[in-house]
């Protein structure tokens, strides 16, 4: 029921909205908490046999890392990685599978029988504790390498592709503007009617329409007028700063104007990938003692700055001119 | 009281891991969970990281996405040493970073000192109900006349014996009374101990 009741929450277009959507620091797996909380979920847990107590449900299908003012005990802590955990959770299995096929690329595919035919509750004595936990047994650690892979693959060539993170950008830009006040003003749950072809169809109607007031949003999309790479974070220019992408961010703002400048920052959240492995000969052992694949598996990090398609050419040329100066200023600046 | 965040955090945590390493520490990802536990919950230091009780005792989810962004950022580099997991030691662009950060890093310097040489050299299973039984302290009830924070340490985490939860909160209120004793207060922000 959990795993089940997981995603319950989540808006239209998934993740892509909920920044824009709800509240700060509330996320759909809250809303997924409140929607079984409601008197309506409690009455359809309560009915079955035997009855479940919400409690217990919300506990499992969000986790500590939502509720955490709730305390778990080692037992439903496992319980809810099952589900919702970095490293093994079903959620994540089921997502790249499936995202896999729907999209129809190669990346995303991994062997899930055999991954969870091996997992095994073991004490964390690969970390010096005798603490129950999720790991694995020997002879499952090339599927769990394979679905780590498979994450990683997906990540980079799918879910973190500049294009598709400034698709999500103009898509709530364009939400912003046709929902206006009202969003901030509504209950989280009840923005759960609004679908995504309700959406598509007020894009493809504001796209269409020159005196709608979404009508330059929607043509970002409908018609790929979306802004174009200006710059992406490398290894070169972090040496010169840590932070590359917010001066060169900050540095576009400042010649362009807001507006034709946006901006896309994030690193991987991932689980622990060290985890206990049972060997043949019984001993535990962890993971990243028996596995180079995941001593070497790279943290997904993008840092993109976008133009506005009238002024990308411009914008390269400058940033190439001026990147190595103004990040050395920015270094100067900042120090203590 | 100024709250850390953002690069100024994270040179915070890099710095702890170079102290340790430095010490010739484990610096595994528990031994930065716990001790940031203790620099933030018993020295005061304003990282504002939000802990729970979940693997081995108190743990930041934050923190734990802060470790693999400095791992990504070249600020901590994992070292594999048998018999146990990954232990971090100072990336190829901690230096550069820390130096942004010259004057934080000087000014929680003793308070970082003190957790790497107390936590430091301790083993994870001596970590785990230590950190648990500073978090069973701070969430206890002012002025509380009993005092059962072994049985309460056994409760939230089964396995660890009753005998090791006992020690664990003589070694805490031992540890306490050093951290008095040591005057790491900085002149704006005190590190006294609040926990009664």
């Amino acid at each position: 029921m959990a795993a089940l009741c997981h995603d319950i929450g989540h808006l239209a277009f998934s993740h892509s909205t909920e920044r824009e959507l709800l509240p700060s620091g509330y996320s759909h797996e809250h809303l997924t908490a409140d929607i079984i909380r409601s008197a309506e979920m409690e009455r359809i847990l309560g009915a079955v046999t035997p009855p479940l107590r919400s409690d217990d449900v919300v506990k499992l299908a969000v986790g500590p890392k939502i509720l955490r003012d709730t305390q778990f005990t080692d037992w439903e802590a496992i319980l809810s990685e099952i589900i919702v955990g970095d490293a093994f959770g079903c959620d994540r299995m089921d997502y790249l599978l499936r995202d896999s096929l729907h999209i129809g690329v190669a990346y995303g595919k991994f062997d899930h029988f055999r991954l969870i035919d091996t997992l095994r509750i073991l004490p964390a004595s690969h970390a010096d504790s005798e603490e129950p936990c999720l790991g694995i047994e020997e002879g499952g650690l090339h599927s769990a390498e394979a679905l780590l892979l498979a994450r990683y693959f997906m990540n980079t060539q799918v879910y973190y592709h500049p294009v598709r993170r400034i698709y999500d950008i103009h898509l709530r830009d364009f939400l912003k503007r046709w929902l206006g006040d009202s969003m901030a003003a509504a209950n989280p749950s009840s923005l759960l009617v609004i679908t995504d072809v309700q959406v598509m169809n007020t894009m493809m109607e504001a796209a269409r329409a020159s005196d709608h007031p979404c009508h330059e949003l929607a043509c970002l999309i409908m018609d790929r007028k979306h802004f174009r790479l200006a710059y992406q974070l490398n290894s070169e220019d972090r040496r010169l700063h840590p932070e590359p992408g917010r001066v060169m961010f900050n540095a576009l703002q400042d010649k362009f104007g807001q507006e034709h400048v946006r901006r896309d920052a994030y690193t991987e959240k991932r689980g622990v990938l060290d985890f206990p492995v049972l060997e043949r000969n019984g001993r535990i052992v962890s993971s990243m003692l028996n596995s180079r694949v995941l001593q070497n598996l790279p943290t997904v990090e993008v840092d993109f700055v976008f133009a506005d398609p009238q002024n990308i050419d411009e914008a390269k040329n400058w940033l190439e001119d001026s990147r190595v100066g103004l990040l050395e200023k920015a270094a100067r600046e900042e120090r203590e | 009281m100024t709250t850390l965040s953002g690069l100024r955090r994270l040179a915070i945590v890099a710095e702890l891991a170079r102290r340790m390493a430095d010490r010739g520490s484990w610096c595994g990802e528990t031994h930065i969970q716990k001790s940031v536990y203790f620099l933030q919950n018993l020295l005061q230091l304003p990282l504002s990281y939000e802990f729970v009780l979940y693997k081995h005792g108190p743990y930041s989810f934050d923190l734990h996405d802060d470790i693999v962004a400095m791992k990504a950022r070249g600020l901590l580099e994992a070292q594999i040493k048998p018999p146990y997991g990954p232990s971090f030691v100072l990336g190829p662009l901690g230096e550069g970073t820390l130096a942004l950060f010259k004057k934080t890093c000087i000014k929680y310097g003793r308070k970082l000192d003190f957790v790497a040489a107390e936590l430091g050299p301790k083993t994870v299973a001596e970590l785990e109900p230590l950190a648990t039984a500073l978090f069973v302290t701070a969430s206890q009830p002012p002025g509380r006349l009993v005092d059962d924070r072994p049985q309460r340490l056994v409760q939230l985490k089964p396995h660890i014996s009753p005998p090791d939860a006992s020690k664990a909160v003589r070694d805490l209120d031992a540890l306490r009374l050093r951290a008095g004793a040591a005057c790491l207060d900085t002149p704006d922000e005190p590190c006294a101990d609040r926990l009664g």
